[in-house]
């Protein structure tokens, strides 16, 4: 049953996802889910959901869609402009909205996705574990306007009944700027002999028939020197590879799971939320950084995400005790 | 273990590929899946997902809850306690394939059977003679991977891969050969279909075979592929 209805308006290119289907690659399939891991677990944080909640994944166009109840949402990722009911609201933070406010989601730019939370989530079909949708399997897809997704949850506004002033400003992680993306060594690296250098030489252009499959680029190519049929293997989500072509080819989470090329490079889980956000016609650097340093570079991401998670859950606490003894609205 | 049966490399900073040094190829593929279900069946904390291949194991982890190194040692440890002569099953369930071989020259027959300086017929009755193991599930959608026919030569994959390749189509590239069970791009060459729906998305996993399974192909004519169209595809 459900608690209310979410009504799409103007879908633009909206898909609803979670952290992807960890089981899937296993048996043939692969993980997707958001490509921007970050950003979507940052969007659940921030209105209290568990981390893999089902949430809505926007690329590159305008969003615009109606609740018949109050809900609580959060924006995160690529920038864009946040109305309500035509009013200016903060991405990157807890957003009330009430029952039939137009919430809309436009001019992203800075990045190529953003993301979209509701508290208590949806109720939407899982396979495998997973909503994250799946082109080869037919699972899943881009939501239309008029379709409807049913919410779990209704949240009444967190609003400061004296002031209507934010109630809270909360230090959330930034995108980096710039498309630096690091990789660490592939395990195919020796395939490419001498010529691997020439991945850190210049920028690649990200061309047109980029998807979440995988980006390819124009830029210089290393040489592949082994010759001869390589068995199927599995590949890794990041895996940087050289196929026949012009293009360098970097796998994102809708990758096959196995295929036939040797692995030059792979990028770190962390960049590849960066690769999330850049967009056809851009450029972009890849820096060589050891298993270590990627190793630092996810445990850090880590503990800030915990801290936000730490700060949202004492807002939460506070508010709703205050909302108790001032209004006697439960928020919760 | 007196020699290492395995070389173990990361792959990236959340994955480890463990690949067979076994002299015997069909006791490196049998190590690798007893790995992967070894693991699967541990529920190791911090592993997310095994993706067992024909010599190779690539092992997905969470960053944060495990690292490289100590999944790597745990893992040694595991193989010196594989027993890599045990067969992946006792009772190896076998699937028929009816195919509609591609004797009209829509598909990529012709090319494969010039390039092996063989007549489409020979092709045909080459891939339809082995009984072949399922050697693992690929992409897409758990494609049963099997070791190629025995032609003289690997099979050249397309110079430029299709957009789009349909469900159903069997196919093969270098010495491998493969069903696909959901429509997805592609560049191995074609050189038939079957009528039955290979993926079930209600069943778990989607496809009706194992690693260990065989499978047979049988040639059909086009008035039997019209009446098995849709039929699931089942063990014997």
């Amino acid at each position: 049953m459900s608690a209310g209805i979410l009504t799409i308006v103007e879908a633009g290119s909206t898909h609803v996802t979670d952290l992807g289907r960890r089981r899937g690659p296993r048996y043939g399939v692969p993980v997707n889910g958001a490509l921007d891991q970050r950003s979507a677990r940052i969007a659940n944080i921030l209105v209290g959901n568990p981390e893999n909640a089902a949430l809505l994944e926007i690329t590159a166009l305008d969003l615009e869609f109606v609740a018949d109840i109050d809900i609580l949402i959060a924006v995160t990722g690529a920038d864009g402009h946040l109305t309500i009911d035509g009013v200016g609201r903060p991405s990157g933070q807890p957003v009330s909205v009430r029952a039939g406010e137009a919430v809309a989601l436009r001019q992203l730019q800075g990045g190529l996705r953003a993301y979209l939370s509701v508290r208590g989530s949806f109720d939407v079909p899982l396979l495998l574990g997973s909503c994250a949708p799946d082109s080869v399997l037919g699972f899943g897809g881009r939501l239309a306007a008029g379709a409807t997704l049913d919410l779990r949850q209704a949240t009444s506004p967190l609003f400061n009944d004296h002031f209507s002033a934010e109630l809270y400003s909360l230090d959330v992680p930034r995108i980096p700027a710039g498309f630096v993306v690091d990789v660490t060594d592939g395990p195919d690296i020796d395939d490419f002999a001498g010529t691997a250098d020439r991945l850190f030489e210049q920028p690649y252009l990200v061309t047109p028939t980029s998807n979440h499959i995988g980006l390819r680029m124009t830029g210089p190519l290393p040489e592949r020197i082994s010759r001869g049929e390589v068995l199927s293997r599995g590949v890794p989500v990041g895996a940087v590879e050289v196929p026949p072509g012009d293009e360098l080819l970097v796998l994102h989470r809708g990758r096959g799971v196995t295929a036939g090329y040797p692995v030059l490079a792979v990028v770190t889980s962390s960049s590849l939320d960066v690769l999330a956000q850049v967009r056809p016609g851009q450029r972009l650097r890849f820096r060589r950084v050891s298993s270590a340093e990627a190793a630092a570079r996810t445990r850090a991401d880590l503990v800030a995400l915990d801290a936000l998670r730490l700060r949202v859950g004492a807002v939460f606490a506070a508010l709703d005790a205050l909302s108790l003894s001032t209004t006697g609205r439960t928020l919760l | 273990m007196s020699e290492a049966s395995v070389v173990v490399s990361p792959s990236g900073n959340s994955a480890l590929r463990v690949v067979s040094v076994l002299a015997d190829r069909e006791a490196g593929w049998r190590l690798v899946h007893h790995l992967a279900r070894f693991v699967d069946a541990a529920h190791v904390p911090g592993v997310e997902c095994v993706i067992p291949t024909y010599d190779a194991a690539l092992i997905e982890i969470d960053p944060a809850e495990v690292s490289l190194d100590r999944l790597g040692d745990y893992l040694a440890h595991v193989i010196e306690g594989l027993d890599h002569d045990r067969p992946l099953t006792d009772t190896p369930r076998t699937f028929d394939v009816p195919v509609l071989y591609d004797l009209d020259g829509e598909l990529d027959l012709q090319t494969v059977a010039a390039a092996q300086s063989l007549s489409a017929e020979e092709i045909v009755r080459l891939h339809s003679e082995p009984t072949y193991v399922v050697r693992c599930l690929g992409a897409p959608g758990g494609s049963p991977m099997l070791d190629g026919p025995p032609f003289p030569n690997p099979v050249p994959r397309l110079a430029s891969p299709r957009a789009h390749v349909p469900q159903g189509v069997v196919s093969v590239a270098g010495r491998q050969a493969t069903i696909t069970p959901a429509a997805a791009p592609g560049g191995w060459p074609l050189i038939g279909r079957t009528p039955l729906t290979v993926l079930d998305l209600d069943a778990e996993p989607f496809v009706p075979y194992e690693p260990g399974d065989l499978i047979r192909f049988t040639p059909i004519g086009p008035d039997e592929y019209e009446s098995l169209l849709g039929t699931r595809m089942v063990a014997r």
